[in-house]
């Protein structure tokens, strides 16, 4: 089924990880999709794997004017966007108050910062009624999460964002969602596993199986990135989708 | 290609009109069996005929009898059970200091112990079938004090909490429990107590529309819940477990 036919997709943080398992999906959906990262050599050749259909541009996620290009870059290769995936995000694994002010600062300035300036520069171009706008955020954004302090500040920022912006955009057509994954086996879970394997004495393996009963796919949360963009969840704006496997349900 | 729901099993409860219907018949379209499961025999079975492949079974999901036969019923039919939508319910609006025990009795009785009977028959059917969902019908009415609806809000906040439980329970023997919460969905059960909540909230004709409006921008549809319940009923949210699947519009992301 190719829900997506015909969309035109940014993607941030589209190089690896999330970002390219969900460009990936909505290729795969009829999507023609703007892979944008820092990483530019990385985003291409996430493009040229998914083929005719998808394209690069390098996006430094902090600098507004870099937003507004990758959105213009899109506008020009597709003839206009549709679809906002803000993805682009980094982590910082340590406790609270080991974190330097560099860290805490690049924290803001890429996950919520970025966040803001990818929202504001697709306005530009996303059509009234119609676009959609997804952001990833984290299970981390609607609970503390011990090491992970400045993470969890920066993706409660990006709910927020999500909520405040979907109810000022609501009269404009354009739905605005956050999706919330626990722990997805990612190049980013990867590098954290032996820190927090480390600081909590306990296996990242064997923490993730107990909360979570398994480590998540990037395909799956891409699954819900592509309900969120596509027309099935026309009702859907201002909300927080979680794939977390049972972690948040749980008490113990 | 084949539909998201190829080969499943399907009980949709309440299902002879409203949300129930629009279910029944999106799991239908996306390959489904579906058994159309309602309190009122004649409906279900003229709903179940414009379904195709679907059937009929008489349900009262307050009578433990009953839902433990629906289930018995649907596996000695279809040869086993992967989904359970657990829909049926009932609301009217009355104040609280109006609202007498019985009043209270008859909503939670088929919102709230209408669900945990069929999470308690459904799941170890499911779970003999080698896994699958159960996706609750709740509401956004769980999450915030809505009033005259006292009955039907903390009933669908015990099924919210319930979903949460039997997620966490369950997820060992695959089967992944979530909740759906529309906002305000124009069904016949909402458009029948307009005036009444009008009336008893000393609001002039045609408000509750215009409060709607603003909450939610519009009235969402039964086909949009059925387009949730059905994501949530396949593969496609394989991680997601235990969680609340808001759609209403925008109401619950603004505060005022």
């Amino acid at each position: 089924m190719a829900e997506l036919e015909g969309k035109r997709a940014l993607v941030t943080g589209g190089a690896q990880g999330l970002g390219k398992a969900i460009a990936t999906l909505f290729v795969e959906r009829g999507a023609k999709v703007m892979i944008s990262d820092i990483d530019e050599a990385g985003a291409k050749l996430a493009a040229d794997e998914l083929g005719e259909s998808a394209r690069a541009v390098r996006c430094d996620v902090t600098q507004e004017s870099e937003h507004e290009a990758a959105v213009q870059a899109t506008v020009d290769a597709f003839g206009g966007l549709d679809i906002m995936v803000n993805n682009a995000g980094i982590e910082v694994v340590k406790p609270l108050f080991h974190h330097t002010e560099q860290e805490f600062d690049a924290i803001y300035n890429i996950n919520v910062k970025g966040v803001w300036f990818g929202m504001k520069a697709a306005l530009a171009a996303l059509p009234q009624p119609g676009g959609v706008i997804v952001n990833m955020a984290s299970l981390a954004g609607l609970g503390g999460v011990p090491l992970f302090g400045a993470y969890s500040m920066s993706k409660a920022g990006v709910v927020q964002l999500t909520r405040c912006a979907a109810t000022e955009l609501k009269p404009m057509g354009i739905r605005i969602n956050a999706v919330c994954p626990a722990f997805i086996a990612t190049a980013m879970v990867d590098r954290l596993k032996p820190i927090v394997t480390e600081i909590v004495g306990v296996p990242f393996d064997d923490l993730a199986a107990m909360k979570q009963g398994r480590v998540g796919t990037p395909e799956e949360v891409a699954e819900m990135v592509a309900f969120l963009a596509s027309d099935d969840s026309s009702f859907c704006t201002g909300g927080t989708y979680v794939l977390d496997g049972g972690l948040q349900a749980a008490m113990l | 290609m084949g539909g998201l729901l190829e080969g499943k099993v399907a009980i949709v409860t309440g299902a002879a009109k409203g949300i129930g219907r629009a279910i029944a018949e999106a799991y239908a379209a996306q390959g489904a069996t579906v058994v159309v499961s309602d309190i009122d025999e004649g409906m279900a079975k003229e709903t179940a005929s414009r379904i195709p492949g679907a059937s009929a079974i008489a349900c009262d999901v307050r009578s433990e009898e009953q839902v433990k036969s629906l289930v018995d019923q649907t596996v000695a039919q279809h040869g086993g059970l992967q989904i359970m939508v657990p829909n049926a319910g009932i609301g009217r609006p009355v104040p609280l200091l109006g609202m007498d025990y019985e009043e209270w009795r008859a909503v939670t009785s088929v919102n709230l112990d209408g669900v945990f009977l069929c999470i308690r028959y459904g799941a170890p059917a499911i779970i003999a079938s080698g896994g699958g969902a159960i996706v609750n019908i709740c509401s956004i009415t769980a999450q915030a004090g809505t009033p005259l609806i006292a009955h039907y809000s903390a009933a669908k906040a015990g099924v919210m909490s319930l979903t949460q439980t039997a997620a966490v329970e369950l997820r060992a023997q695959g089967v992944r429990v979530n909740a759906v919460l529309p906002g305000f969905i124009e069904t016949e059960m909402v458009t029948s107590v307009k005036g009444d909540f009008e009336r008893l909230l000393g609001f002039p004709e045609g408000q509750f529309d215009q409060v709607i409006a603003m909450k939610q921008g519009r009235y969402g549809t039964a086909e949009e819940v059925a387009k949730m319940a059905v994501f949530l009923a396949s593969d496609r949210s394989s991680f997601s477990n235990g969680s609340p699947f808001v759609l209403d519009g925008g109401c619950r992301a603004s505060l005022l």
